[in-house]
């Protein structure tokens, strides 16, 4: 193990349970604001300035769409970073070339996945309710991300099979 | 497993013990130990070389392949 990776691990398992704390408070703070927002006498024009005579009708449900998205992704992010915190303890613990991380690594694979498509939709709903005709959000990086932790489950997964296959060779 | 490994009956031939086999052939005993008791699913040529220059025998002489009903 090199000197870097080696300080990356030492502070990816603070960092990530950091990340989970905040993640945790996001969700509870747009969860917050959405309950809210059926309580606010005059939402969304009053609280949020917005001009409601040139503002699309639906821009109030639009707003509170984008939270119910942003709630689910929350929920994906925190099992993203769990599946990552597992997989940290087996490499700390000496012992990450097993079939449960290449799972962990798939599973990621698919959250990143579903996050960008939940970043999409929220980009639609924006650009329906908000912004009409302006989608700017498409990215190349998330989806090449997506792409490295699939090749990356597979390698594990490679690598699992051999190390059972090694397992009570003399 | 048929397959059986008479590394025991070779060593009480040779005189020889699984310590002192396991400093010539350059394995640890708990691995030569895990060999003589069947319990290791493969075998490297490797080992089987060095196995056989120490005990001066052939790979036959230290494997035997015995049908599932055959055995006990």
């Amino acid at each position: 193990m090199t000197r870097t990776s080696a300080r990356a691990l030492a502070v990816a398992r603070p960092v990530i349970q950091f990340l989970t704390v905040l993640n945790a408070c996001y969700a509870v703070v747009i969860a917050g604001l959405l309950v809210f927002s059926y309580f606010i006498e005059g939402w969304p024009q009053r609280p949020l300035g917005v001009d409601m005579v040139n503002a699309h009708p639906m821009v109030g449900q639009g707003l509170r769409a984008i939270v119910v998205v942003g709630l689910a992704g929350a929920a994906i992010v925190h099992t993203v970073l769990r599946r990552l915190l597992a997989i940290v303890d087996t490499v700390r613990a000496g012992d990450p070339f097993i079939l449960e991380n290449a799972d962990r690594l798939n599973a990621i694979a698919w959250s990143v996945l579903a996050l960008e498509v939940l970043r999409l939709v929220v980009a639609a709903i924006a650009a329906a309710v908000w912004e009409p005709g302006r989608i700017d959000a498409f990215s190349f990086a998330p989806w090449l991300a997506v792409l490295l932790f699939f090749v990356l489950a597979g390698v594990f997964a490679h690598g699992a099979r051999m190390r059972a296959d090694l397992e009570g060779t003399v | 497993m048929p397959i059986l490994v008479r590394l025991d009956e070779k060593l009480h031939e040779r005189r020889m013990t699984l310590t002192e086999l396991a400093t010539r052939v350059d394995i640890t005993v708990a691995n030569l130990s895990i060999l003589k008791t069947g319990k290791a699913k493969a075998i490297r040529f490797s080992t089987l070389e060095a196995i056989c220059v120490a005990l001066d025998c052939q790979p036959g002489d230290l494997l035997e392949y015995r049908r599932e009903q055959d055995t006990p």
